[in-house]
């Protein structure tokens, strides 16, 4: 057992090679090669990565133009959810649609980002948006409600596009 | 001759930042030559065996995600077969295609994320940028796809979530052409790099004999020399019809199964991938890919144990429906788990510093440890 630790080598190693410096100047060479390569990487906040229409950021709700929400508060996201993240609470109302949601809510730091709300939803009134980053500093914050959550139709547009062509 | 020092005990974790998560190692050490290790794991239980019992079959998929989150694809595959064979559901052509592409893009974004981390862990920071830069490509191939960067939730049971993006063959031909040289540059750079060679060469040792005791299985036991790979011995999905080879560890630079070996294994297990994805993405025929997604996933009663291969190993569902649409029982045979337990047996007799070379060449992931 304690012999383990010692190591053998296969053969072994000339000068050069034990001095290691040729497999410095290997690593460094490709180093080199690297700067003057076309950059990689984007400086974040200063540069914004901008999504495809698939990506899946945070979920909204659809406002329609003229104010209203298109949810008809059937209550079928809230059920599929896998983290139970979401709350609706229906109400009726005058429109032809008859039901609203009296309180729709979203919790940001249970909600993980599956896709099924915007895959079940009969109305097409949610779906995800391209929204990435999420900041809140407390617990009560991070309940989105509707006031967060509504968005009007013409900003979601491509996403409603891409789910129209691939579902 | 030698010195007789006394033992004391070292603990390695858990916010140590080469144990690739929260894992601690309590460690008793005499002088610097290792006695014992005892792994202590658990930080990361998200009880998900329990929690899959009041969910239903669908709603499991984004959860097996966060099991191996550097290879969510791969653990998608491995349920979605398993519920698919317990219902008998035959899938569609071109379902089965891109679900072969993806899981093997995901084996070698995982690789990489293997092979970038070890050499990080052991002092050599470059291939590892290098490595996440070239992951990064394939997570954009993935995010032009299904969406999302990580977890993805894009194999459902009897399909997959929406198609192809028109730009997806194309790119992913770009980067295959792209990706070999950059392999072949981490080659010159980390793999035959005499420095590297000496700190993991003779190291760990896994002879065949233990490995198959311990149950070992991806590529830490075939780095020991064992030709066994479920997409061959196994085969499930189409593997079948693609032409690759399944690399063994031949002790190159020093014994067969020795950490070198390890590593090395994923290098060629990469190429071999890129093998698989380029004859699927030549193959892919065209078709639906919802038509065989059921309206409601209720399964038999009755049990099923289905394995894939997962880039760390053997991944296996153990399901048990009483024909509900909540399992009753979901059982995960996570690789990770069983190759962390031969830790201690590869650490004895060696020097601290070459547990941090050890564990990496294990290559775990503590989500899937702790589930
Ligand atoms: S599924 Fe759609 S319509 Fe029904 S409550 Fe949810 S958002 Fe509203
Ligand atoms: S994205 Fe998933 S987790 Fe988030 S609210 Fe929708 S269904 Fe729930």
């Amino acid at each position: 057992m304690e012999q383990k630790s010692v190591k053998r080598r296969k053969k072994d190693l000339s000068f050069l090679e034990r001095i290691y410096i040729p497999e410095i100047l290997k690593g460094l060479s490709l180093t080199f090669k690297n700067m003057i390569r076309p950059k990689f990487t984007i400086e974040y906040p200063e540069e914004r990565f901008i999504p495809s229409a698939a990506y899946r950021g945070r979920p909204v709700l659809i406002e329609e133009n003229n104010g209203d929400e298109r949810c008809v508060a059937c209550g079928l996201c809230s059920r599929v959810c896998p983290a139970l993240a979401i709350e609706v609470q229906a109400a009726e109302t005058e429109r032809e649609q008859e039901r609203y949601p009296e309180k729709f809510e979203i919790n940001m730091l249970r909600c993980i980002f599956c896709g099924f709300c915007e895959e079940v939803c009969p109305e097409e009134a949610i779906v995800m948006s391209k929204d990435y980053d999420l900041t809140f500093s407390n617990r009560e914050e991070a309940i989105y409600g509707k006031d967060k959550l509504l968005v009007p139709v013409n900003q979601l547009q491509d996403r409603i596009d891409f789910l129209r062509k691939y579902k | 001759m030698a010195l007789k020092t006394e033992e004391m005990v070292l603990n390695m974790g858990p916010q140590h930042p080469s144990t690739h998560g929260v894992l601690r190692l309590e460690l008793v050490i005499e002088g610097e030559i290792i006695k014992n290790v005892t792994p202590h794991i658990g930080y990361l239980h998200r009880c998900f065996e329990k929690h899959c019992e009041v969910m239903t079959y669908p709603q499991i998929i984004p959860y097996t995600d966060r099991m191996d989150y550097l290879a969510s694809m791969c653990n998608e595959f491995g349920y979605v077969v398993a519920v698919e064979r317990l219902m008998g559901i035959e899938v569609p052509e071109r379902v089965e295609y891109i679900r072969v592409i993806m899981a093997e893009l995901q084996r070698i974004a995982s690789h990489l994320v293997a092979i970038g981390t070890y050499g990080a862990d052991i002092g050599a920071f470059t291939p590892f940028l290098f490595c996440f830069r070239d992951r990064e490509k394939i997570l954009n191939l993935f995010e032009i796809t299904c969406g999302a960067r990580l977890l993805y939730n894009y194999i459902w049971i009897g399909g997959v979530m929406h198609d192809l993006h028109p730009d997806f063959i194309r790119l992913t031909k770009e980067f295959i052409k792209e990706f070999r040289p950059n392999l072949k540059e981490l080659n010159d750079l980390l793999t035959f790099n005499q420095i590297f060679i000496d700190r993991t060469a003779n190291v760990g040792i896994l002879p065949a004999e233990t490995a198959i005791n311990y149950g070992i299985t991806g590529p830490n036991l075939r780095a020991s020399g064992v030709n066994w790979d479920l997409r061959i011995n196994d085969p499930y999905s189409i593997y079948d019809r693609f032409d690759f080879k399944i690399p063994v560890g031949k002790g190159e630079n020093g014994t067969v199964g020795d950490c070198w070996n390890r590593y090395y294994m994923r290098i060629l297990e990469m190429e071999e991938s890129l093998k698989i994805v380029e004859q699927a993405i030549n193959q892919i025929p065209d078709g639906d890919v919802s038509s065989a997604i059921p309206k409601r996933v209720k399964p038999p009663a009755g049990q099923i144990y289905s394995r894939v291969e997962n880039p760390r190993g053997e991944l296996g569902y153990f399901i048990v429906s009483d024909g509900s649409v909540n399992p009753t029982r979901i059982k995960v045979r996570a690789p990770s788990f069983v190759n962390m337990v031969v830790f201690g047996e590869l650490c004895k007799g060696h020097m601290v510093a070459d547990v941090v070379a050890i564990l990496g060449s294990i290559d775990i992931v503590l989500g899937e440890i702790d589930r």
